[in-house]
């Protein structure tokens, strides 16, 4: 009896509030794009993978519909707990068998746990946590400052995961946490001359970690490979080449869906479904899917800084805040990558990648932002953006 | 700055971010996009290019000396090998061929994600076996490719050459070449590659899933042309034999010497011959010993029998990269000049009778200061013996160096009329000094010493005081390096000056055809696959020296008493009928200190109307009279048309 009791009053006491559809529906469809695109990129072998993506689909929607209804303020006090269990996870990850040269996986069995995608979202609420005042009568979305002290510690709260993270290694997450970590701060009041100074130490410790040779060589290599091209054309150099003439290819409306004779019918983009999955919306859909794909996202983020702006609390606008940056940057990153502006880097694209940790994780922090909806202000359009 | 103000700059700096990937997105797909889809339509193509069978080779008569077949080989195309095939692919396919699975997995590695490779030829059973078993074998293909038989094994290897794969240097020289197809590397099969290789044949096809979805009209390889050779493959046949033979004799020789305390320095192994005709230049045998199998490179050869090959230098072809003191073969030369120019005679040298240009062969030629720190007795070492007067005539045939001596120093007395470099500039005429062109591979070019080449070797000699010298020290600070002596020995084939047999045998020719200067052949047509004539590779005569009738006609007769009664009579004495027709010149080369002397001889027949030059050196094989002569005399015996007798010693002469 106690736990029915725990549950209803960690369930979200709903009101008059109905979940956000338009993130909703506009999650589903990415979702079905992705698998659509999975399958076209790897049909010469079967439904496979196609498959597999579903079951993360159908565990990634039953993650969002179970967030949801949580009352997002009751991970506040998680946060220790939360945060214990990720860190143990990202070391013990260190000490698994390596696949593909990198220690990013703890196998399971049935599918491999990646650590670090889920440590996202933790990071996220640890850190909207950490920025949102505790006590209530402080928490009115005027505006106010940030200490540096709070800064600091907010800077360290990300640091210790992104280092495990750097030592698997997958600089491409770190970098996550660092876009996640300077969004958060400057919504949460950090001042002009904060920001600045924190961009010079982002610089700053960028050539830092170039010089002292923290990189690893292929890190270097991929770095290099963007500003020339033709270096490494086995490699890295060849994904970027292929990825961009496929795109480049599929023109102002593509080759058409499934068809036949594109590059990703032969399989000429290496790690077309995971990380390259773009390549074949752009191939098949052209510029008109690539557009529309952008849009979908475009209105995702919209949506993300809606809620933050209607969030009942601080806490809540900043996970939500949280949300829409890492959203972005696996955009940006992504998308930037296989068009050739930005370094291959292993993002993958929200909710279209292959990958079922990344695709449960960008569900989970929906729900959790859905919750942060349908919680907010009983009287809306004091803060609104819309 | 209040909460939704800095929400909203955050949504500016998105769509910010959306709109730079929307412009790149455009500029990628609009503006270059047709660009991009029409390169990468090809790319979608794979391109697998068929070996065409490569051309023949004949000799004179028609006799076929190389030809290709095709041979089974086992090919795996990676675009038909799913990945989780390799493994177990790679067990059986090692297994069914008997080679080491790593290695055959290495091979796997270095071919392209939709890479061929050959694996190895095989015997037609074997193929047969695999064929069978094709449906286990992702990816496996019989396919016939060409390769090369060599009918005639070590025999005309050095004419012919042999096949490899291209190194670096070929394919900076040739980028499109396939890494795979094998091309010339030596001989004919080098010169002549771009007649002998053919077209190859394209076949152009798209996959998906390993399975083959469309296939563009496959163009067919074109066979390479055929090339007939001037070469006499029965002439090539008795010339080799006739070598070896030369070496043993050699050996043999240098044998019993050694019993009767004699100094010998090496073991005779190394000889060439080639055999000319003077009127066209067409070379009928060239030879060089030791020699190799090309069929040896056809199946790949292990670096260990290369190089051994290599050590003994069985892969450089003597007649035309070896180069020798041509000695007193050369004395043909020096009796030409001196005839043609009338060259002067020296004055005032005991011995020398300049009104009758008669010299007293007796051994020695004391000469009158020259100021230049040569020696000033002259002892020759070959004719020690006192044989009396001789007019150039008597000198030929003895090989008298006195005489020859006598007559470059009669032009050093007399260079500031007759000019100092009145013999060399002749030599040069004669193809000496420069290679002669010949459609083979590695040919040198010699040297003929001249002031101004001696003058330019000091200089470079004191410019790089690190390299190993060419001249004696004592020569840099005298006030020109070159001397009369240089001249002397120079007139007698001797000092610095080399050449290769080839360039011997075509000085002859130009004497014994009248003057006429032609590049020599080793391939007479080129013809394609029906017989038709594509190239004829005759040699038009580039130059005429004028040597007059009487000249030419005297050299002949001389060079024909150096047989009937001079150095090479013995080694001539049972030549057999029409032994008055033949002729010829010994050489004994001085190849330096501790080294044994290079055996020449250099033939020429019928005397009446030449139609064979042939010049055969024994290298270190000791006197050309003893050694070299009886090898000449037994190829000039086949060329004649009477029996060869055996190759047996002749006697010790220059």
């Amino acid at each position: 009896m106690t736990l029915l009791n725990r549950v209803r009053e960690v369930a979200v006491q709903r009101r008059d509030n109905r979940s956000d559809w338009i993130l909703f529906g506009t999650m589903l469809t990415l979702s079905g794009l992705g698998l659509l695109m999975i399958y076209s990129a790897t049909r010469s072998s079967g439904t496979f993978s196609m498959e597999r993506q579903m079951i993360f689909v159908a565990a990634g929607l039953i993650i969002f519909v179970l967030a949801s209804n949580i009352d997002y303020r009751e991970y506040r006090s998680m946060v220790p707990l939360a945060s214990g269990v990720i860190l143990a996870l990202l070391v013990a990850v260190l000490f698994f068998p390596a696949i593909e040269n990198v220690n990013r996986w703890i196998p399971l069995g049935f599918f491999n746990l990646q650590p670090a995608e889920f440590a996202k979202v933790v990071v996220i609420v640890a850190l909207a946590s950490l920025l949102a005042p505790r006590n209530p009568a402080r928490d009115e979305l005027g505006p106010r400052s940030l200490s540096w002290a709070k800064i600091g510690q907010a800077a360290l709260l990300v640091a210790i995961p992104g280092y495990l993270i750097l030592r698997e290694p997958d600089l491409g997450t770190t970098l996550v946490f660092g876009f996640i970590f300077l969004t958060m701060v400057f919504v949460s009041g950090a001042t002009w001359r904060q920001m600045v100074t924190l961009l010079t130490a982002v610089v700053l410790g960028s050539i830092a970690v170039l010089r002292l040779g923290l990189l690893s060589e292929y890190q270097i290599l991929r770095l290099q490979a963007l500003l020339d091209q033709d270096l490494d054309p086995q490699g890295v150099g060849y994904q970027l080449i292929q990825s961009k003439n496929a795109i480049g290819s599929g023109q102002l409306f593509g080759k058409g869906l499934l068809e036949d004779g594109t590059l990703t019918a032969f399989e000429y983009v290496p790690e077309q479904q995971t990380d390259f999955i773009f390549t074949a919306v752009g191939e098949q859909l052209g510029f008109v899917g690539g557009v529309l794909v952008l849009a979908a996202f475009a209105v995702l983020v919209w949506r993300l800084l809606v809620i933050a702006a209607n969030a009942r609390d601080r806490f809540g606008a900043l996970i939500a805040v949280g949300v829409a940056a890492m959203m972005m940057f696996h955009v940006v990153v992504n998308i930037g990558m296989t068009i050739g502006i930005m370094p291959v880097t292993g993002l993958p694209l929200p909710f279209l990648s292959q990958g079922g940790s990344f695709y449960m994780s960008m569900t989970l922090s929906l729900g959790i932002v859905n919750s942060v909806w349908l919680m907010r202000t009983p009287v809306p359009g004091e803060n609104q953006l819309t | 700055m209040r909460f939704a103000v800095r929400l909203s700059v955050l949504g500016f700096i998105f769509v910010g971010l959306f709109s730079v990937l929307g412009l790149r997105l455009w500029f990628l797909q609009v503006a270059e996009g047709p660009a991009i889809a029409r390169a990468t339509e090809e790319q979608t193509w794979i391109q697998k290019s068929t070996h065409a069978l490569r051309g023949d080779i004949r000799d004179r008569n028609g006799t076929l000396l190389v030809t290709s077949q095709f041979v089974p080989a086992v090919v795996v195309d990676r675009t038909f090998v799913q990945p989780e095939q390799r493994e177990g692919l790679v067990q059986q396919l090692s297994a069914l061929l008997g080679i080491d699975p790593g290695e055959l997995d290495q091979m796997y590695e270095d071919a392209n994600v939709n890479g061929r490779f050959q694996v190895k030829t095989v015997e037609p059973q074997a193929a047969y076996l695999i064929n069978e078993r094709l449906d286990d074998l992702p990816g496996v293909e019989i396919v016939k490719i060409p390769e090369r038989v060599y009918l005639t094994g070590p025999t005309l290897a050095h004419v012919i050459g042999h096949l490899g794969l291209p190194n670096a240097a070929d394919l900076e020289e040739n980028p499109d070449l396939p890494p795979d197809v094998r091309i010339g590397k030596i001989g004919v099969e080098n010169v002549y590659e771009d007649y002998l290789k053919g077209t190859s044949g394209l076949q152009e096809y798209r996959v998906r899933g390993g399975e083959i979805i469309a296939q563009r009209p496959p163009v067919e390889p074109e066979s390479g042309n055929s090339l007939e050779l001037t070469i006499d493959l029965d002439l090539q046949e008795v010339v080799e034999l006739a070598l070896e033979e030369g070496i043993a004799l050699s050996n043999s020789v240098k044998e019993a010497g050694r019993a009767d305390g004699q100094e010998f320095f090496s073991e005779t192994k190394n000889a060439a011959a080639v055999v000319i005709d003077p009127n066209t230049f067409e070379v009928l045998s060239i030879s060089s010993v030791p020699d190799f199998d090309p069929q040896q490179f056809v199946t790949g050869i292990d670096e260990e029998t290369f190089a051994q090959l290599n050590e003994t230098r069985a892969f450089n072809n003597l007649a035309v990269s070896g180069l020798y003191p041509p000695a007193s073969t050369f004395k043909a030369i020096t009796y030409t000049v001196a005839e043609q120019e009338n060259l002067p005679f020296p004055s005032d040298i005991e011995g020398v009778n300049a009104a009758d240009r008669l010299i007293h062969c007796d051994g020695t030629l004391e000469l009158p200061n020259l100021e230049d720190g040569s020696p000033q007795v002259k002892d020759d070492w070959y004719e020690p013996a006192n044989i009396g007067w001789r007019d150039i005539h008597g000198a030929l045939e003895q090989s008298c160096n006195i005489y020859f001596w006598s007559v470059a120093l009669g032009t050093w007395q007399n260079r500031e009329t007759v000019g100092e470099n009145i013999i060399q500039d002749w030599a040069k005429d004669l193809g000496y000094g420069s290679a002669t062109g010949i459609d083979l591979t590695n040919e040198v070019g010699g040297v003929v010493p001249t002031r101004e080449l001696f003058e330019e070797w000091a200089q470079y000699q004191i410019d790089n005081p690190d390299e190993p010298p060419r001249l004696d020290r004592s020569r840099l600070e005298a006030g020109s390096p070159f001397f009369g002596g240089d001249l002397m020995d120079f007139a007698i084939g001797q000092g610095s000056f080399t050449a290769t047999p080839l360039q011997v045998a075509t000085s002859y020719a130009i004497l014994a055809n009248g003057g006429q200067v032609m590049e020599p052949r080793v391939v007479s047509r080129v013809v394609d696959t029906e017989g038709n004539l594509v190239r004829s590779v005759n040699s038009p005569v580039l130059e005429t020296i004028p040597i007059s009738a009487t000249v030419r006609r005297s050299l002949l007769t001389d060079l024909g008493r150096v047989v009937t009664n001079g150095t090479a009579r013995a080694a001539f004495e049972d030549f057999g009928e029409g032994l008055d027709r033949v002729g010829g010149k010994t050489g004994t080369g001085q190849a330096g200190s501790n080294r044994d002397d290079h055996a020449w001889f250099v033939g020429v027949a019928p005397l009446d109307d030449p139609q064979y030059i042939v010049a055969v050196v024994i290298e270190e094989g000791g006197s050309g009279g003893r050694i070299a002569a009886p090898v000449a005399r037994h190829i000039m015996q086949y060329l004649m048309g009477n029996e060869p007798t055996p190759i047996v010693e002749g006697e010790d002469t220059d």
